[in-house]
């Protein structure tokens, strides 16, 4: 970015403009004595490359090659030298001697240490001046192997230092993403998510659902968290601010992190074309298979009754039923249809894109469907102004049927296969009736044929930028940038339980909920960027100052129906309706500066500062300041440094502070509606209100080392101390306050972590290569300071019956605890003791590419409670033996549950095969440019002792301290993927 | 010409991004937009917000209310909830050794549940307090009414936990947990102090009461409910006299309907709750209700007298027989019938025993005796035939009760408070006998 701007602007002064003009509209009417023309052809692919800087070396005198690639320069005197230069590709000069015609080969940037990465809010800098552990996924290393449907759940083992649990292994969202561990206890703990400059909304919305189920809250309806709604392979690189560190410039919205998203843009030049077809399935990834029951144990069991019908369906059928296979069991179809356009000329480029996803679950009628719709335009009104635009509509739709908690709403399938006896036959007969379940109020069958559990969104987000040159000489560049963008966001739910549901008869007689939820965001920016060159140009400033604004607004409005008219699915047709609301509204404002400084690209130095408001915080207009300031020192780039092999030494450290306000509503202490008998009346609800209640403030220092071998080894090290003081705890008040609970600011939390990536081209020979990356990362968390008895965390478990977190101080954050015998005892933590990742990519026979990811969890504890229902209902596979039979003598505490979760798992493998282009051309013509074919597969296996479905799983969602827990999950799926990819 | 557009844009831009800076954009505090605030209704409230607080307080007496007696039942052998919660048939009944957690559903429902509905109580209190909008006489009836609901839920806390909190009123200094007797004793003071607000009530209360008070729903209606509670406090703390002298200003008779009484009334509109305790009956052996059952401990209709019909309107036998973690059980609740039918808050059945109990406690042993053939009688049984001794006559009251009251969370309480706890049955080797609820882990904050 940065030898593109500086050209640019240096040569926009008085007619040197008129001049630049010409030169690009006319280039061949300005032949002159010294005139040398060309043409530019990518060196990899044999194209034309437009729009490539050339500057006559050591004079402001330069030109771009025009959309195909040619240009034409006159050269002030002779000899000189000519430097060619283009993002994504080597820099190279030319040795011009006299007026001629040349054609020059630019090879494209093999390094991905020179790409740019944002620092600021409208700066970047260079990845190998850069002060932070950033760490930066591509495109081709997102989607680049195998299918996506989500943007989280593609980062699995891509990135240090983050952890993504899924809470549902229903197709199109259920993941939460934990940057450098927990960082707040019951505020915000997913990141900050910015696309395009937009901030977008990733709230799991609930359903209501639990009216019907029983499940006691909303973050219990396993809802899917609507980052989903954002197409994966429209990605260009995800870059992501991990900690507060790197964060800090994003004030009170960073503490969790930031995850910065730039989808794909026009890159100009001819109008290119490229269509994708993905078809695969979707496969249960691990089945439990059923208890291997004998007609003795089935005697023991449940009594000589049931073995009689036991034996009567083995006598008829020759075997069991497997209710697992049938509920679990469905091969989802899956199709994912891409088709882009981009090109553009020198003041105009685009992309357009439009994809359509089609995914089934591994539950028969589950599934996720997403049409995404992007137009990307960036143009140059004048040398003066320029604007981008993008604009992305989506429309999804998924349908997620029943699973996770509930208490007696016969529907999670978890539940109700715990419970079932495998010789009763549950299947509708001739006419369609279901029968009952004889061991649980639901038959699982019956579910899935006739209840829903949907939702559908329609969504835009619309990002703009505004860049005005302001003042431009020399030494100094003065811009300014208007940016920001809208979310907005139309969802809609729908639960629907027949009156014929087991459960709901001579109950509920039938359930429906509407949801109709709308959510507005919108955040706009203004900022002045000063790049001033010091010292002769050995010393680079970019001095920024600016300003932020954000409002959030949402309404969510479920509207639920009971006593259905018989077999209506409107509201309408219920006698007992209900009818609630939830309105939220949030404003921010801030201002920053931030000045970074490079000296010879030797010492990189940035120091910044962001003062912050929110409604959210208890004073809505006290602003709260986060500092930051980092170093970076680059070796290699002194005159002393003479060892060739080591061709990158950096050592960098960096410090900074981001916040985190009290989530919407922690100042009110409200009435609640609460009525009898057609009387209205009000209670208190369960929150007491802290009208003083101040942003979380997390502080993080980090430091760290980057260095380069021989040209094809890369290794980054960091280490970071990350300590949130004044954590917002949702702490529970004594019961006989009439209250529950209480949002304070009495503890912090220590973070610690390692993190280590290092990427290698082992092999570049002519029919080899072979790249690899390996990460290694861990994180340790400490509670340091808790000024209120310890407690068990709300909603985070089931209470220490069974075990909990619990917050304690001097303890990890995550740990587990239950009571075993009268005493609190730490009995796991879900943390991981490391993860790590192996990321292999292999180019055989050139069109041959092969690559697989592997990715390891190490140590972290599980409670795994669905093994509670299995045990109860005697389901469990492992119970004809005596290890099974052992545990369910055990008490019921929370040691019995606990389970290690680490794990192996072969997340990525994909074979693609390149046509040649010699074929291409034969059998295509000029139409098409290449064809390739691939085949792949996500979650292929997994190695762990872990007894359930999946070691990553949450009951409760994705927000707050919820993972690790596991009652009836969505089990996930493994996937298999044929590919075909056509670029004209 | 461009560059004077330039220009311009430029400076105006430049001029924005200054009043931007400059101006500090102002945030407004923020409205609960979904709510009510308490702060709002403590001072000055109108009179609709006071009768919106005394509403809440009969509805969220209901509050708790299912895991109460469900768990309390099951802890004394009256019942078994066979659900899909473990902890139903394995903590309650201390499987394999387990203990009580202070931390799970069934010890934090319903201290949660009862000490809500005395926050909402307290609150109108002090909102009553603290307007005119109302006069002495009608602060009075909000008084005599809020007190005495306070009077009632910290009955139903010590039956379960045996301790309570009584000064809680201040959120940020709450009074010390106190034993039985200390608690009973306030209890006794405020329901007296509450009959005198109500005694100046006037002839009708301001807010009004759903249907399940109806006949009790005026200041001097609303004292008999008041008595009948006061009774049964003097009783638990073990003076007779006393109980029988709020009796008498109670709806207590001998000759007056069993089913008489105020009633939780429940709904399914928003806001309503439903009855925690119904349970779907089996229809038939096709189409058992075997997922979330309440079934009758088999001791219960075992111990049972030829003849008591309460074991037949109150249960019914499954169509098959229902077993669950190794526990068995031939009958299922039909205890109510439906969703929302009402739950008796306390009814005269209740207060005929209570007045043979402390008929006994006062030495009046014939009269015990006369109201517990009342009682016999109702459910189709002869006339007590057993010895006239306060032994024997204890014994008949509390079988009386165990199959008058059954699943209405007295079972546990009574054998507490006559140290037979250890009598009753274990189901399953490994199993304990727990009395009483721990107090939560949060009381501890």
């Amino acid at each position: 970015m940065k030898i593109f701007k500086q050209i640019i602007m240096k040569k926009q002064t008085g007619r040197s403009n008129l001049i630049l003009l010409l030169l690009i509209f006319f280039p061949v009417i300005l032949f002159a004595q010294n005139t040398i023309t060309g043409k530019i052809v990518n060196g990899t692919t044999g194209e034309t490359v437009p729009f490539v800087n050339i500057v006559e070396k050591g004079t402001s005198n330069g030109t771009t090659s025009d959309i195909d690639g040619n240009f034409s320069l006159d050269a002030k005197s002779l000899p000189t030298i000519f430097v060619f230069s283009s993002l994504g590709f080597e820099t190279q000069e030319l040795n011009v001697n006299e007026s001629k015609s040349v054609t020059i080969t630019m090879q494209e940037s093999a390094a991905a240490l020179e790409e740019v990465v944002v620092t600021g809010l409208a700066s970047s800098v260079k990845r190998s001046n850069l002060a932070n552990a950033i760490s930066t996924v591509t495109s081709e290393e997102l989607v680049g192997n195998t299918g996506q449907t989500t943007v989280d759940g593609a980062l699995y083992g891509k990135v240090t230092g983050v952890n993504i649990t899924s809470s549902s292994g229903a197709p199109g969202g259920g993941f939460a993403l934990r940057l450098r561990g927990i960082s707040s206890i019951n505020g915000n703990n997913q990141p900050l998510i910015i696309v395009d400059g937009v901030y977008v909304n990733n709230v799991e919305i609930p359903s209501g659902l639990r009216f019907a189920s029983g499940g006691n809250r909303g973050n219990e309806e396993n809802s899917p968290n609507r980052l989903a709604d954002l197409d994966p392979n429209d990605i260009e690189n995800i870059e992501i601010l991990k900690g507060s560190s790197a964060a800090a410039i994003y004030g009170q919205r960073g503490n969790a992190g930031v995850v910065i998203i730039t989808t794909k843009r026009g890159k100009g030049g001819k109008t290119k074309i490229s269509f994708s077809q993905d078809v695969g399935f979707n496969t249960i990834q691990n089945k439990l298979g059923l208890r291997p029951w004998t007609a003795e144990s089935v005697e023991n069991t449940f009594g000589a009754a049931e073995r009689a019908q036991y034996e009567a369906t083995i006598a008829a059928n020759g075997q069991l039923y497997d209710y697992e296979d049938e509920i679990y069991g469905n091969k989802g179809f899956i199709t994912d249809t891409r088709l882009s356009a981009t090109g553009g000329n020198e003041r105009t480029r685009f992309y357009v894109g439009g994809s359509y996803r089609d995914e089934e679950g591994i539950i028969e009628n589950t599934g996720f469907d997403r049409l995404s719709l992007r137009a990307n335009i960036d143009h140059r009104i004048s040398d003066i102004f320029d604007f981008t635009s993008t604009t992305n509509y989506v429309r999804s739709n998924s349908s997620r049927s029943f699973t996770g908690n509930e208490n007696e709403g016969g529907l999670s399938y978890g539940y109700t296969l715990a419970f079932t006896r495998p010789w009763v036959n549950l299947y509708p007969d001739a006419n369609g009736n279901y029968p009952n379940n004889p061991n649980y109020p639901g038959n699982p069958i019956f579910v899935r044929d006739q209840a829903k559990n949907d939702d559908s969104n329609n969504r835009i987000i619309q990002g703009f930028k505004l860049n005005t040159k302001l003042f431009t000489n020399d030494a100094n560049r003065l811009r300014f940038v208007i940016n920001g963008g809208i979310d907005y966001l139309a969802n809609e739910t729908y639960v629907y339980v027949p009156e014929t549901h087991q459960a709901q008869i001579g109950g509920q007689e039938g359930f429906i909920a509407q949801g109709k939820n709308n959510f507005t965001q919108f955040n706009s920016q203004a900022i002045l960027v000063w790049d001033h060159d010091a010292l002769g140009g050995d010393l680079g400033l970019t001095s920024q100052l600016g300003f932020t604004y954000l409002d959030q607004e949402s309404n969510l409005v479920n509207s639920r129906g009971s006593n259905l008219s018989a077999g209506q699915t409107n509201v309408d047709q219920s006698v007992n309706q209900v009818i609630d609301q939830f309105i939220s509204s949030e404003e921010d404002s801030g201002y920053f500066a931030q000045v970074e400084g490079n000296y010879k690209d030797r010492f990189i130095a940035t120091l910044g500062y962001r003062l912050d408001k929110s409604s959210r915080n208890g004073d809505p207009n006290k602003l709260y300041g986060f500092p930051k300031a980092s170093l970076a020192v680059n070796f290699t780039k002194f005159n002393f440094w003479k060892l060739e092999a080591i061709n990158q030494l950096k050592f960098r450290t960096a410090y900074g502070e981001t916040g985190n306000p009290a989530a919407f509503g922690a100042t009110f202490t409200s009435l609640g509606a609460s009525n009898i008998g057609g009387n209205g009346g009000s209670s208190i609800a369960g929150l007491n209100g802290n009208p003083d209640v101040e942003p979380e403030t997390a502080t993080e220092f980090e430091i760290g080392l980057d260095l380069g071998i021989l040209n094809n080894i890369t290794l980054e090290a960091t280490y970071y101390n990350k300590n949130v003081r004044d954590l917002i705890l949702s702490r529970s008040l004594p019961g006989s306050s009439g209250f529950t609970t209480e949002t304070t600011n009495l503890a912090d939390l220590r973070n610690q972590g390692v993190e280590l990536a290092v990427r290698a081209d082992l092999f570049d020979i002519d029919n080899f290569k072979w790249n690899t990356a390996v990460q290694f990362y861990l994180n340790r968390s400490e509670v340091t300071r808790l000024d209120v008895p310890a407690f068990a965390q709300p909603g985070a478990g089931f209470g220490t019956g069974l075990g909990t977190f619990y917050i304690e101080e001097g303890q990890p954050v995550t740990q587990l605890v239950g009571n075993i015998d009268g005493e609190l005892v730490q009995v796991g933590n879900v943390e991981p003791d490391f993860q790590m990742a192996f990321n292999n990519q292999f180019t055989i026979l050139k069109q041959f590419d092969f690559s697989f990811l592997l990715q390891w969890k190490e140590g972290g504890e599980n409670l795994n409670l669905s093994r509670f229902l299995t045990d109860l209902g005697q389901t469990s596979p492992d119970l004809e033996t005596t290890e099974g039979q052992d545990r369910l003598a055990s008490p019921a505490n929370a040691v019995r549950f606990v389970e290690p979760a680490g794990y192996v798992r072969l997340r990525e493998m994909a074979l693609y095969y390149r046509l040649k282009r010699a074929n291409v051309k034969s059998w295509f013509g000029n139409v098409v440019e290449n064809v390739k074919l691939g085949v792949s597969a996500r979650n292929l296996f997994t190695i762990t002792d872990y007894s359930s479905y999946d070691p990553e799983v949450s009951v409760n969602g994705g927000a707050g301290l919820s993972s690790g827990i596991e009652v009836a999950p969505f089990p996930s799926s493994k996937q298999f993927y044929f590919h075909l990819n056509v670029n004209f | 010409m461009k560059n004077i557009i330039n220009k311009t844009l430029r400076y105006t831009l430049m001029g924005v991004f200054s009043a931007m800076m400059i101006t500090s954009c102002s945030i407004d505090e923020v409205v609960d937009p979904n709510g009510p605030s308490v702060g709002g209704v403590l001072t000055n409230a109108s009179k609709a917000q006071l009768n919106e607080l005394a509403i809440g307080v009969e509805s969220t007496l209901r509050n708790g209310l299912g895991v109460e007696v469900t768990a309390s039942g099951t802890m004394a052998r009256e019942l078994y909830l066979f659900d899909a919660d473990p902890r139903n048939t394995g903590d309650l009944l201390g499987k394999n050794g387990i203990a009580l957690d202070n931390n799970s559903f069934y010890s934090t429902s319903q201290w949660n549940g009862s000490y809500r509905a005395i926050k909402n109580a307290n609150l109108l209190i002090e909102a009553a307090n603290n307007t005119s909008a109302i006069n002495e006489e009608e602060l009075s009836g909000y008084l005599g009414y809020a007190k005495t609901m306070i009077g009632y839920e910290l009955i139903q806390i010590l039956k379960s936990y045996g301790v309570a909190r009584v000064d809680v009123a201040d959120a940020n200094n709450l009074g010390p947990i106190l034993n039985i007797n200390e608690t009973l004793a306030r209890v006794r003071t405020m329901l007296d102090e509450a009959n005198v607000n109500l005694n100046n009530a006037g002839a009708a209360f301001e807010f009004p009461l759903s249907s399940g008070f109806s006949n009790f729903d005026t200041p001097s209606t609303f004292i008999e409910f008041n008595r009948s509670i006061a009774a049964i406090a003097a009783v638990y703390e073990g003076n007779g006299t006393a109980a029988l002298t709020a009796l008498t200003d109670s709806f207590f008779g001998l000759t007056v309907g069993l089913t008489v009484g105020p009633k939780h009334v429940f709904g399914l509109g928003g806001g309503d709750q439903s009855n925690p305790v119904f349970r779907i009956p089996s229809i038939s052996a096709s189409e058992p209700n075997n997922g979330d059952q309440i079934i009758v401990h088999n001791s219960w209709i075992n111990d049972a007298e030829v003849g008591d019909t309460r074991v037949t309107s109150k249960t019914a036998v499954r169509p098959t027989p229902s077993s669950q973690d190794d526990l068995n059980g031939t009958n299922e609740t039909r205890l109510y019938a439906s969703n929302v039918t009402p739950i008796d808050i306390v009814r005269n059945e209740e207060l005929i025993l209570i007045y043979a109990e402390a008929s006994i406690l006062a030495g009046n042993l014939q009269d015990a005796e006369n109201a517990l053939n009342v009682i016999r009688n109702a459910a189709s049984l002869p006339n007590y035939s057993g010895n006239q001794t306060v032994d024997e006559l204890t014994t008949e009251l509390l079988n009386q009760r165990r199959y008058s009251l059954w699943a209405e969370n007295h079972r546990m309480f009574d054998l507490r408070r006559y140290d037979l706890s250890n009598t009753l049955p274990i189901d399953r080797a490994g199993d304990q006998v727990f009395n009483v609820f721990p107090v939560p882990l949060a009381e501890e904050n």
